[in-house]
């Protein structure tokens, strides 16, 4: 469904010259989720925004559904990827109504039957047809992601690209969010790419990951494997400890127990 | 039994606006030793709004009541302005989220340390600065003297929290609340900031707040937790006997994060039930 080869992400030139990613490869199947993991400035945002057109391709091969991208992307290229972002309190657009956000889309790409349409992706997320005239301030965290997942889906996509969604939510708003992509990838069939720092969350959603440390690709591995421990570099191995909680280092003097 | 270092019995944080009157916290009574103490709750919940009530920092509309509020037999709530001046940022001090706000950007983080350290101490410049880079290396900088002449925008996320509680345990407080102190950073660096965090409280036999959404965190990391919903303690329990929590929220809180160790889907959710906010 999606294959990456050699991607290379620059931004700037000369003494200003950053590589975001480097030479980075992968490939994604139909149906299939697959999870892109590191820390800040490993590039994994870079990579989704290299994909959607929101970063330029430098070289390497992008395609999808067999076809290369083209810059810029077609709306042909809108109607199979849609992306989701981190923070839904940024990315709404604070004076337009839930209505608007959603019928924007349909607009562009000359849709019919806007309201059906509007009424269903709703349903989709979980949110009834009352919310429909709500502005996002209207809403809570959760609700807006619900939101902005309605927004990539109206299209009917084969494709959803998720940049953190829900590393600025409550872990409690997290596990409805979650359970809601996992939910709706099993009905619509959809191929998911999802950033995370969050080693735990990658592991829940998706089947293969790709662990990232400054632009590059330090191990592609399965969520069976890291489920089990296993893992053949150290830095995912350090990833793994560090996703278990703090552990207190049992050489270190004990804490005072006088208090 | 040693007398507590802090005191905080039936505290209220009420802000009034416009819209009616809104009780961020509603009665929260702990008593906290020379040990570690979590604040565990959602967005919300209060637990900021705890920490700053007791540093004096509620902002403006706010309004702060407790039965008692004291610090070391010292009452915060009728304290003169003078009093809390010596007791914040010597006695007490406050770790807050992110180095990239809550550092001066315009001064180098050498000076900011020093200015911290002569706020609280007669001292000369010379003994501050030795005393500011001493306390820069027991952060655990690599380059102290590089480091103390750097700006806040020139290091990154975990030397500029690192640099923090440098500041922060300059004056040789007793008393530490860490206000999320590790969100902002990437995991691998905040287990580094923790250990560094975690060593300098056992050997100084400080009280330490630590407020956080992470259970998880909160309880591998702290001797005692407190848990918050909508304004209220609604479990406190030893960070051990976790797994035995009763609230059914505290239990839910625990279950609905994913795992590595199981895979369970769908994750179970938490129901808000109305009466745990009553």
């Amino acid at each position: 469904m999606l294959d990456i080869q050699n991607l290379n992400v620059v931004f700037g030139t000369a003494r200003l010259r950053v590589d975001a990613v480097k030479n980075v490869s992968f490939t994604v199947r139909q149906g299939e989720s697959y999870g892109l993991v590191g820390e800040s400035g490993s590039g994994k945002s870079t990579v989704l925004r290299a994909i959607c057109g929101l970063a330029p391709i430098t070289s390497g091969h992008v395609r999808v559904d067999g076809k290369a991208v083209a810059t810029p992307r077609s709306k042909d290229f809108y109607r199979t990827v849609q992306m989701v972002f981190q923070d839904p309190y940024a990315s709404l657009h604070p004076r337009h109504t839930v209505d608007r956000t959603l019928s924007e889309p349909l607009a562009i790409h000359g849709e019919k039957d806007a309201e059906a349409r509007i009424l269903q992706a709703l349903k989709e997320v979980g949110l009834g047809p009352s919310f429909r005239f709500r502005y996002p301030h209207q809403l809570s965290g959760g609700q807006r992601q619900r939101i902005a997942i309605a927004r990539a889906l109206i299209l009917r996509p084969k494709v959803l690209l998720l940049d953190e969604p829900t590393s600025a939510l409550d872990a409690s708003v997290q596990a409805e969010i979650l359970n809601l992509l996992d939910d709706l990838r099993r009905r619509m069939g959809l191929t998911y790419i999802l950033v995370s720092h969050d080693l735990a969350v990658v592991a829940h959603l998706c089947e293969r990951l790709l662990v990232m440390r400054h632009g590059e690709a330090v191990e592609e591995t399965a969520s069976e494997a890291l489920r089990s421990g296993k893992a053949t570099s150290e830095y995912t191995q350090s990833l793994i400890q560090a996703s278990q909680g703090f552990t207190r280092n049992p050489s270190q003097p004990a804490h005072a127990t006088a208090g | 039994m040693m007398k507590p270092l802090l005191e905080v019995e039936d505290l209220h944080v009420r802000f009034h606006l416009r819209t009616g009157i809104v009780e961020a916290v509603r009665g929260v009574s702990f008593q906290l030793g020379r040990e570690r103490l979590g604040i565990v709750g959602e967005s919300g919940s209060g637990k900021s709004q705890t920490g700053r009530a007791i540093l004096g920092l509620t902002p403006p509309p706010g309004e702060v009541t407790a039965k008692r509020l004291a610090f070391d037999g010292v009452d915060l709530l009728t304290a003169s302005k003078r009093t809390l001046r010596t007791l914040r940022g010597g006695r007490i001090s406050m770790v807050m989220q992110d180095p990239k706000y809550s550092l001066n950007p315009v001064m180098t983080i050498g000076e900011q340390i020093i200015e911290a350290y002569q706020a609280h101490a007669k001292a000369s410049r010379a003994e501050a600065r030795d005393k500011a880079l001493a306390m820069l290396e027991a952060v655990k900088m690599r380059d102290p003297v590089r480091v103390f002449s750097l700006y806040p925008h020139e290091v990154s996320g975990g030397m500029g929290q690192r640099a923090m509680i440098a500041m922060m345990l300059v004056t040789d407080p007793d008393l530490l609340i860490a206000d999320e102190p590790t969100s902002a950073l990437d995991v691998t660096v905040s287990m580094e900031v923790l250990r560094i965090l975690d060593e300098l409280v056992a050997e100084r036999g400080m009280g330490l707040v630590f407020i956080s959404h992470d259970l998880k965190l909160v309880s591998s990391f702290c001797d005692r937790v407190l848990v918050m919903y909508a304004g209220r303690v609604v479990e406190e329990l030893e960070a051990r006997n976790l797994h035995e929590a009763k609230h059914p929220y505290t239990q839910g809180l625990m279950r609905c994060l994913p795992t590595l160790a199981n895979d369970v889907r769908p994750l179970p959710t938490l129901n808000r039930d109305p009466s745990w906010a009553l």
